[in-house]
């Protein structure tokens, strides 16, 4: 194969999902992939192998890119059919996933980028062998029904002189103190929930190998009106993956907070430098 | 024939391999991993790119998208 320059539409490129260890070439035999056309295949590079997959140039530059991640539906696609590779592979051997659209002119490049870094990748999978990533995400409890008539006039009596309505004495003064109080027990459940997510996490550590903070994902995505205050993900041992659900439990019990758990990952998180 | 179905099949967003929601996902593919350098795509998991385009959509994958405080949140 001939190197090509990015310039030449009709170029091929190699996309790599993942690198692994004496995979199973009949693994990924039937799966897809991120194109139609060419099936998966393993490019092997010392003792390790990549799966990787030709695809046309054209269809996986920057602009192309640009386009499809402002597409929610086609984001989603190529993020899926990326995840269902690497999980694929990382249920039949161990396996150190590449981030989302990885790619080089051709198989020559590929092995020797992929060769430079065998340090790292070998570091990786001694890290992550025998462990899974798991997902904790905590959010605020249910907001106290604070507020009793959100926005509500103060009570009015009837005006002696001509018969219209207004403030009883001391009404406005009431008003604004129950508005500071619905700011002060906001201001109050904040602060109770971010000292639950230390507390969370804290706990989650000490049964995880390693654990990092992701970002915090928005409202829209957390769902109306749930406040997430952690978004974490932890490398945790086979052997204790099972403790999970019961330390959610207890957390929940002890901190009032929600608490979601989403595993076993293949451990995206932990294989780059943590 | 019988052969799994995998997301290429449909047009349509699916629920997926294992049913893992959209937003857990790229806050996995994106921008983890052992980031090697490729040829192509050198943007991808640089923040332009992903600030501009997946703000809109999702806003969860990169460090300049506000947490729901002004002060950032816990991190």
């Amino acid at each position: 194969m001939t190197e090509c320059g990015p310039g030449l539409p009709e170029a091929d490129a190699l996309y790599v999902f993942a690198v692994c260890r004496e995979p199973d070439p009949a693994v990924i035999a039937d799966l897809r992939g991120i194109a139609t056309g060419a099936p998966l295949r393993l490019l092997r590079f010392g003792e390790l192998a990549a799966i990787v997959q030709t695809v046309r140039a054209a269809d996986f530059t920057d602009e192309a890119w640009q386009a499809r991640m402002s597409d929610r539906g086609e984001l989603e696609r190529y993020a899926r059919a990326h995840h269902h590779v690497v999980s694929a592979a990382a249920a039949s051997c161990p396996t150190v996933p590449l981030p989302l659209a990885t790619l080089y002119h051709g198989e020559e490049r590929a092995s020797q980028a992929l060769f430079a870094e065998t340090e790292r990748f070998r570091a990786a999978l001694k890290r992550t062998t025998g462990h899974s990533e798991w997902g904790v995400k905590v959010y605020a409890g249910e907001p106290p029904t604070a507020d009793p008539e959100p926005g509500a006039l103060p009570p009015r009596v009837p005006d002696t002189g001509g018969g219209r309505l207004r403030p009883a004495p001391g009404a406005g003064l009431a008003y604004l103190e129950r508005k500071r109080g619905v700011q002060a027990r906001r201001e109050r459940r904040h602060e109770d929930a971010l000292r639950s997510a230390e507390t969370v996490d804290a706990a989650f550590q000490k049964v995880a190998a390693a654990g990092r903070r992701l970002r915090l994902q928005p409202q829209e995505s957390a769902g109306k009106g749930r406040l997430q205050v952690l978004n974490a993900t932890y490398l945790v041992g086979e052997h204790r993956s099972a403790e999970l659900a019961e330390l959610a439990r207890a957390l929940r019990a002890s901190t009032g907070t929600e608490i979601e758990i989403s595993g076993p990952w293949v451990p995206y998180s932990f294989v780059g430098e943590v | 024939m019988e052969r799994e179905v995998v997301p290429w099949d449909n047009a349509e967003p699916l629920s997926g391999p294992i049913g893992v929601p959209l937003v857990d996902l790229l806050d996995r593919v994106l921008a983890t991993g052992v980031v090697i350098s490729g040829d192509l795509v050198i943007a991808i998991a640089d923040v332009p790119l992903v600030r501009l385009s997946l703000h809109a959509l999702l806003s969860s994958v990169n460090e300049r998208v506000p947490a729901p405080w002004a002060d950032g949140g816990p991190l």
